[in-house]
């Protein structure tokens, strides 16, 4: 099956499913989709974390100090919540560099390419400009920088 | 701009730029070398926390936890707009994440505002 037949029987709305499943589109080659549905993952994990986290830091104000040790002294080494701050970071890590590529592209138009007359194999200008460059530097700053806050929280 | 169109993604592009600064500060308060201290648990204990929400410090961990919570809401909102769509549905949404809002940035306040000095003790 051709790329074409594939898009036509796509659903005109797919849903939440859309949100999650990078592939489906079923394009090959298309790093631009794992990082849309990978930004909305960790932009949901990121609200819900948000919520938690003005909730926990609020102890000392609502419980007092004592409370708050005790919190942190159940944190020390590889525990939950080590591990919560490890995921956070990663999502926060990701959500961020992806976060200023879309500036870049979206808000300022940068790298998005020139539009040209299409030739076959009809390779959209956009996937051949700088930022499907800029992209994969986002994807390794963030495994880079993820693993140094790793580093730092379990350390 | 046009009259009559939204300048909400324009206020997501900015909540988006202003969240970079605010939150590489945030993280780098949570670096141990650079609080003096030998462990990322250790930039949590009282002192160092209550460092982090006194004067200057404190308005910009409102202005982060505000900031933080438009930026997530909003692309929350459009989340919820995509997956659903209807007058009834928007007006739902809009009024959970106003509340929303409210709820989680009145708890941010409370947490910046009603922070004591530690003791000697707990210090």
């Amino acid at each position: 099956m051709g790329l074409r037949d594939r898009v036509r029987f796509l659903r005109n709305m797919p849903g939440w499913r859309a949100s999650f499943n990078p592939w489906i589109l079923r394009i090959p080659n298309n790093p631009e989709r794992v990082a849309f549905v990978l930004h909305r993952i960790t932009g949901i994990g990121l609200i819900l974390v948000l919520f938690l986290h003005i909730f926990v830091t609020g102890t000392p104000a609502r419980a007092g100090w004592e409370e708050w040790i005790a919190e942190i002294e159940r944190a020390r080494g590889f525990s939950p919540t080590t591990i919560y701050f490890f995921i956070f970071a990663g999502m926060a890590i990701f959500h961020g560099l992806n976060g200023i590529r879309l500036l870049l592209v979206e808000f300022l138009g940068w790298g998005v390419g020139r539009p040209e007359k299409p030739k076959p194999p009809y390779i959209s200008a956009t996937m051949k400009a700088p930022q499907r460059t800029l992209l994969y530097i986002v994807f390794a700053l963030w495994i880079i920088l993820w693993m140094i806050a790793g580093y730092i929280i379990f350390w | 701009m046009m009259p009559g169109y939204s300048r909400i993604q324009l206020w997501q592009y900015i909540t988006a730029l202003l969240l970079v600064f605010l939150l590489a500060w945030h993280f780098a308060m949570r670096i141990p070398w650079i609080r003096d201290v030998t462990s990322f648990i250790d930039t949590l204990s009282p002192s160092k926390v209550y460092e982090d929400v006194g004067g200057l410090s404190g308005i910009l961990a409102l202005l982060l936890a505000y900031t933080a919570l438009f930026h997530g809401l909003n692309g929350l909102r459009g989340i919820l707009y995509e997956w659903r769509q209807g007058e009834g549905w928007r007006r739902l949404v809009n009024a959970l994440v106003v509340v929303l809002f409210v709820v989680f940035a009145g708890l941010a306040t409370y947490t910046v505002v009603g922070i004591t000095e530690p003791s000697e003790v707990t210090g």
